[in-house]
């Protein structure tokens, strides 16, 4: 046990502990005043502030240090608030308010500025110096719609210039000139707007001062009330902290003490919930009669749906109907919409939009691996040497784990990206597979054959925890390199150095993303990932691992809950008697056997007039989709369409009944992250007037057909799920905490950071290796010869899926639009410029959009998003899908493009 | 300090060197353009405020350098000398006004009147031969100084060639590297560039540090003013710091050599290139050399105008083309320095000492010297002296005897003696048989031997004034990254103004106490080490200064 003193007294400290660190532990935090520390930032010594004494021995001579980045050293004797560190720290307060505008009454954050606590905590009365020169006429920054900064309030403490570099690698803030006229810098000293900035706010919330800030003055005291929550948007399931005053939003900050985010979040998280007042929100249930949807009251909505679904349910039977559920929704309102369709309407017709993201991780890790979800935690990036990042736009889709895979490969350790598109994460990669879409099974096929020939694989973990090598082995020997390689287009020599720096490094964890998912081979190349992670021994401890990167925030709860036409809530085979057997004693009704409908079946039986109703919550379907058209004809044949929603959207245009349900910050329940981490959604206001939270609406409707249902509560309902769902079996509203568990939570409350530690949850408790071959997508060989370019779909940061909630708030004036990404030699070859329309069009027709000409699409492949309506890219995606799970290839549509721009 | 920046500038290393592309890009009109800054960026994966962060840093790549054709030295010694307004007027009729810069200390301290054109120094010319100059009339005409050694010649000794010094070099490359670093600790060689570190220990330290890749870096950022003598080194004996570069390359384990020079200092660029090519020519250079396996080569890089540079850690963030801002230790260099692998950052005095080091044995360089002084020390005298120049003495040496022996007394009455560097003590006349060159008599009596460079203030010139300059000096030349260094620096030399120039008088306490939170509170020795001569001259010259303070 190491020992030092703090006035005198002993204490243990913890090898490397710097002094400050020592004291705060010990004698409570910020019991040593400091400027320029912060929880998730290096310690970096600017303020010298935290200047301690130090001594060899009991009130010996003593040298002045900054305990932020002095370590502690055996025996030293630290003086914490000597009368010298205090007059030190009185002395560089008054030299900093030589500089600082003393209008603190009327700043936005008086009453929560850190350089005013430290002043009064040190005791400041006056500034004896005589003016001199300053900088208080330095000009405010109110240029973008969220960041803003006032730099005649900057203490230089470069606590944002470090956030920005440290926590989100972006590099948009450094300091410009030196010493006394060393000034903050947004890029070549632009502003917030004209900078690369990605509005993530980590400077905002670490600024000590109001220097940079946001519009929505987050560090002012105004709001009377904070919330802890879980963010709405993607699947990294960020811990929130919401203020609120008299029932209103005012801003949303990041907990330190968070641990998925750390303190950090995205422009998502922290900035874009305006939309939850929006004046669009819908506010009362709407009938659609005469081909207008008219207000109508909750009772006359609810009437007429049970009229409508009993009716179909007697002409037709129940399997007439079908519903899909919303991964924006809690745990607790999936599962009760499972139950609805499954208890209530009598089929197993009932589907979520992980069909058309990640169905294919969920079905291939379950076929390799015996569970379709992430092996391991985020935090074990800690511990990892290599990361590959296949098929997905972490930066992008999942700022904060992205920014922390962000920091792994700026960091210079081993990162592999497969990905045709020159990603964020691509720039900063140590290998780059640049292949052409739609073939990452001949990628990786090709590693697979590297590994084995250049006897990488790991022998021991392949004969004690797998089965079906040999055979496997057998196929990947026999491969023809030649020809992947000329498919794929990327020379074998870096698919052989990206197989060997994955196969060499200790511990590699790979994520994967939609780019792996939505292709027709997703869920076979989901199963070459995981079989990739067996053959290098990667799985069953910390820093490796298959991490898919989930998309919606619920889209892994909504599948534990059931929303799956083939498994009941906890993935249980609805097929089988003794399955169904358990869920109808717990329902206390009997259930329907057959397997229910897809949503791409949904579709097609509707056309086919084998479906008349569809319940469709909080899933744009028309826009996010492919093939709109064929979308809107199925819908457009249905008798009775209802549709849950916070605003009108294209799908909800379509609706017989629009509901106006609730959105995340308006209702409580839990989410699970894509770590398998189920956190507590809290309340943070009342639902705005005339609207309901989802969970309730579906209890409403399963009371008023006849089941008996309790009204909606989070716990409530949690406690249910908790009887049924074996890996939620120990999981209780009070027991998540304030950073959740993850599943399975075994009684008593004990959770799961990595799965397979010991053996796979299949069979004989072995992972299953199985060789699949390359294939050509059909919607390549089909149409390939009149639409020669590879249109591949793809996110941007600034919105989420049809953007129906980020363009309701500032994030529309960030990212105004769908763009064509195309490379300069296919822009030079179809004559179109920069910013030009063009035309766009498959085989399902042509839509209109303005062209980005860069490079980081590779010539042959365009590449846009959907994010707006106006451009409904999914007019011309095809309705290819993955043979085995039904997910759409978003990923490979074959398209040609011509300038609409006359010549 | 940014561990991510080194790493992305570690990237491309030494070759394509990120600050030198900087330099390279602001050859053609002083500064570089915002393209040629979003396009550095976006080679090194860096932002854009990175690139122009740091080329606002220095004075010759920062946008106010921005056709700049001309710099007159604003170092101690040519403001005390008065010189300067007379060589700005005659460069004034040959260049425009915004044409004319300025550079602090070109080294030229034992002549004066200095200044800077076309990639070379001068020093005290006439009107008509500013005028040829400017019309490269004549040709360059090498700079010339007394060199004199009292006592023995380890820094001062006659260069007899590369063949001679590199004799037995082959058998040093063939012997344990830990024998070699015990030899170092046991000559006690402490650093020359101020803090008298002792060598051994720098290179046992980065010796034991894990990696593939290590650094020599040899700061020759020479930026006090009134020092000369790593110029010296650097232009007259630039093989004995090589060779101290590329021994302890071997004893740690390091295959490059950076040598950072300042860029007031071209022709010592120039001629520190000139013994790397000799070296290349002779087989030094390379890999495996003389058959031993031993890998080693240089890099020279030439600064852009930045005191703080010579402080250790800044000037490994100026070489990453970072931001020169002091980084906190630890980590230390010899564990995280260059592009965040272990470095050995050494004086260019301490390295030329390496080869009699090795060649003649621990026991005896510490024969010469002093009990915690081992070894000689080179000595820069201003042109107060009636023989100024440079002079190598035995550590130890009464600092009687340099000034009157060897520097032949004062040529004007002086009162005091700014000895070390603008942080160094400022030394009263009274003082000089209390001293001799060496660290301990100078801490005992309240001094800094630093570099041993002596500034000599003239009677006749008003201390007030010079302490202004050295807060003013400090206020220029502070990186700004710690609080008490950026605005104390400012606030002191602001007081000092006005108390000459307005009816003020500076309340003596908030001076005490302003000296006192620079010391104790700053983060470097630029900083900590401004109160020195301060309080020396508060202390000596309390008559003089009186009138000021209230």
């Amino acid at each position: 046990m190491k020992i030092a003193y703090i006035d005198n007294q002993p204490y243990e400290y913890k090898e490397g502990e710097t002094i400050l660190n020592f004291i705060n532990r010990i004698k409570g935090e910020r019991s040593v005043p400091t400027l320029c520390d912060a929880p998730n930032l290096d310690p970096f010594g600017s303020c010298r502030v935290c200047s301690v004494e130090v001594a060899l021995e009991e009130n010996g001579s003593c040298k002045t240090q900054a305990s932020c980045h002095t370590p502690v050293m055996e025996n030293a004797y630290i003086y914490p608030n000597s009368k010298e560190v205090q007059k030190l720290r009185k002395n560089i307060i008054e030299l900093v308010l030589t500089d600082h505008p003393l209008d603190c009454l009327t700043c936005e954050v008086n009453g929560n500025c850190e350089l005013q606590d430290v002043a009064a905590q040190v005791g400041i009365r006056e500034v004896r110096y005589p003016e001199g020169a300053n900088h208080l006429d330095r000009q405010k920054d109110l240029s973008h719609p969220y960041m803003t900064s006032d730099l005649s309030k900057c203490i230089n403490c470069f606590r944002c210039v470090r956030a920005c570099d440290e926590v989100q690698g972006q590099f948009v803030l450094s300091m410009s000139g030196r010493g006394f006229d060393s000034k903050i810098i947004k890029g070549l000293d632009q502003s917030f707007n004209e900078s690369d900035c990605v509005s993530c706010g980590a400077c905002a919330q670490t600024c000590p001062t109001s220097a940079i800030s946001d519009v929505f003055q987050s560090k002012a005291i105004k709001a009377t009330d904070k919330t802890r929550t879980i963010c709405t948007y993607c699947g990294v399931g960020c811990n929130l902290e919401v203020s609120t005053h008299n029932g209103e939003v005012l801003s949303i900050q990041a907990p330190f003490d968070a641990e998925v985010n750390q303190g950090h979040t995205c422009v998502k998280g922290r900035y874009a919930f305006k939309f939850y007042d929006h004046p669009e929100r819908l506010r009362t249930p709407l009938i659609k009669r005469n081909g207008k949807l008219e207000p109508a009251t909750w009772e006359e909505a609810y009437d007429f749906i049970a009229n409508k679904i009993n009716k179909i349910k007697e002409e037709n039977g129940p399997d007439f109907i079908a519903g899909i559920s919303s991964s924006r929704c809690t745990n607790e309102e999936n599962y009760l919409m499972q139950k609805f369709i499954r208890a209530v309407v009598g089929t197993n017709n009932i589907d979520g939009c992980a069909r058309v993201c990640h169905s294919p991780t969920a079905l291939g890790m379950q076929r390799t691996f015996g569970t379709g979800a992430a092996t391991n935690s985020i935090e074990d990036l800690k511990h990892t040497d290599c990361i590959m990042v296949i098929g997905a736009n972490p930066t992008a889709a999942h700022p904060v784990t992205g920014a922390k895979l962000k920091q792994h490969a700026i960091q210079g350790k081993t990162t592999i990206v497969i990905d045709p598109r020159k990603t964020e994460m691509a720039r900063y990669a140590t290998h780059h597979l640049a292949l052409r879409p739609g073939t990452n099974v001949a990628v990786l096929n090709m590693m697979f054959y590297y590994i084995i020939t250049e006897s990488r694989v790991a022998q021991s973990f392949v004969e004690s925890r797998t089965e079906g090598f040999d055979d496997f082995k057998k196929d990947i020997l026999a491969l023809d390199l030649a020809h992947l390689e000329e498919v794929s287009g990327v020379p074998r020599e870096e698919v052989r150095a990206a197989a060997l720096a994955y196969a060499d490094a200790p511990n590699a964890m790979s994520f994967h993303g939609l780019g792996v998912t939505e292709h027709s081979q997703g869920t076979f190349t989901v199963m070459q990932i995981a079989n990739l992670a067996m053959i290098t021994g990667n799985i069953g401890r910390k820093g490796v691992g298959v991490n898919p990167l989930r998309g919606q925030n619920n889209v892994q709860g909504s599948a534990d809950m059931g929303v799956q036409p083939h498994q009941g809530a906890g993935y249980m085979d609805i097929s089988k008697s003794e399955v169904r057997e358990l869920y109808e004693k717990f329902y206390k009704v009997p259930l329907p056997k057959e397997i229910g409908y897809k949503i791409p079946e949904m579709y097609a039986a509707a056309l086919d007039g084998k479906l008349k109703a569809m319940w469709i919550i909080g899933e744009d379907v028309v826009q996010t989709d492919p093939n709109t058209q064929m979308v809107i004809r199925a819908l457009a044949k249905l008798d009775l369409l209802v549709v849950q929603e916070l605003f009108m959207t294209e799908t909800a245009k379509e609706a017989t009944v629009v509901l106006p349900g609730a959105s995340f910050l308006e209702k409580d329940g839990t989410f699970t992250n894509g770590e398998r981490r189920i956190q507590r959604v809290n309340k943070v206001v009342e639902p705005i007037e005339g609207t309901k939270p989802d969970g309730q609406i579906i209890v409403d409707i399963m009371n008023r057909m006849g089941y008996e249902q309790a009204d909606y509560t989070g716990p409530t309902v949690l406690e249910e799920v908790s009887q049924i769902v074996p890996f939620f079996k120990g999981v209780e509203w009070d027991g998540l905490g304030e950073n959740g568990k993850q599943w399975p939570v075994a009684e008593g409350g004990v959770d799961t950071k990595i799965l397979h530690e010991e053996s796979f949850k299949i069979g004989e408790g072995k992972g299953k290796f199985k060789y699949n071959a390359f294939k050509e997508s059909e919607e390549l060989v089909e149409n390939e010869e009149e639409f020669p370019l590879i249109l591949t779909t793809n996110r941007e940061l600034e919105h989420y899926n049809c953007g129906a909630m980020t363009r309701r708030t500032g994030n529309v004036e960030l990212l105004t639009e769908d763009v064509l990404m195309i490379n300069p030699k296919d822009a030079k070859k179809y004559n179109i410029r920069n910013g030009d329309k063009v035309g766009i069009a498959s085989a399902r027709g042509e839509v209109e959009i303005h062209a980005s000409v860069t490079k980081s699409v590779r010539p042959g492949v365009v590449s846009t998003t959907f994010h707006f309506p106006e451009i409904m890219i999914n007019n011309i995606t095809s309705d290819v899908h993955d043979s085995e799970a039904m997910c759409p290839e978003y990923k490979v549509v074959a398209v040609k493009v011509r300038s609409l721009v006359a010549q | 300090m940014s561990k991510n920046l080194s790493e992305l500038s570690g990237r491309k290393g030494l070759h394509g060197n990120l600050f030198e592309k900087l330099g390279d890009a602001a050859t053609a009109s002083g500064t570089p353009s915002e393209d040629e800054m979003k396009s550095l960026a976006n080679d090194f994966l860096m932002g854009t405020a990175n690139t122009y962060g740091a080329t606002t840093f220095y004075d010759f790549l920062k946008p106010d350098n921005k056709n700049k054709k001309v710099y007159t030295c604003s170092g101690s010694v040519c403001m005390m000398a008065g010189t300067q307004d007379g060589v700005k007027t005659s460069l004034n009729k040959h260049f425009k006004e915004e044409e004319v810069g300025h550079m602090c200390c070109l080294g030229r301290c034992h002549e004066n009147g200095a200044f800077h054109y076309n990639g070379k120094n001068y020093s005290d010319k006439t009107d008509e031969e500013i005028a040829s100059i400017v019309k490269e009339a004549v040709p360059y005409q090498e700079d010339t100084y007394n060199v004199y050694c009292h006592g023995t010649p380890i820094l001062t000794q006659p260069f007899q060639g590369v063949d001679k010094l590199y004799q037995g070099f082959k058998g040093l490359l063939e012997k344990d590297q830990n024998e070699l670093i015990e030899i170092m600790k046991a000559s006690a060689l402490r650093g020359r560039g101020g803090a008298g570190f002792p060598k051994g220990y720098k290179l046992e330290s980065c010796k034991n540090t894990d990696s593939d890749v290590k650094f020599i870096v040899c700061n020759a950022d020479e930026g006090d003013p009134g020092a000369y003598s790593d110029r010296y080194l650097l232009e007259k004996q630039p093989h004995l710091v090589l060779y101290g570069m590329m021994a302890s390359g071997y004893m740690v384990g390091a295959e490059w050599g950076v040598v950072y020079i300042r860029g007031e200092y071209p022709e010592s660029v120039e001629t520190t290139e000139k013994a790397i090519q000799e070296l290349r020519a002779a087989n030094l250079l390379g890999n495996d050399i003389l058959g031993t396996g031993f890998n080693f080569d240089f890099k020279v890089i030439k600064a852009q105008g930045a005191y703080i540079c010579g402080e250790e850690t800044a000037l490994l963030s100026s070489i990453e083309g970072q931001r020169p801002e002091v980084r906190v230790r630890p980590p230390y260099p010899t564990q995280e320095g260059l592009f965040n692998k272990p470095t050995v950052v050494n004086n260019v005095e301490t390295l030329a000492s390496v080869h009699h080091i090795l060649n003649h044995g621990a026991a005896e360089f510490t024969s010469i010297g002093s009990e915690k002084s081992s070894g000689t020390k080179l000595v820069s005298l201003d042109r107060c002296f009636n023989k100024p120049g440079m002079y190598e003495v035995d550590m130890g040496t009464p600092l009687r005897t340099v000034i009157e022996t060897l520097g032949g007394g004062f040529k004007v009455p002086v009162k005091a003696m700014h000895i070390g560097g603008p942080l160094g003590g400022l030394v009263p006349i009274s003082a000089i048989d209390r001293l001799s060159i060496d660290f301990e008599t100078f801490q005992k009596e309240g001094f800094l031997l630093g570099h041993a460079s002596i500034v000599c203030i003239p009677e006749a010139f008003p201390l007030i004034q010079y302490l202004e300059h050295l807060f003013e000096f400090t206020a220029d030349e502070s990186c700004g990254k710690c609080f008490p260094c950026r605005l104390g620096s400012v606030r002191g030399a602001e007081m000092l103004h006005k108390a000459q120039h307005e009816s003020f008088k500076i309340d003596r306490e908030l001076m005490d106490d302003l000296l006192e939170t620079l010391e104790k509170g700053s983060l470097c020795a630029l900083g900590g080490g401004l109160p020195l001569p301060i309080q020396n001259a508060l202390m000596y010259f309390e008559d003089e200064l009186k009138g000021f303070f209230a």
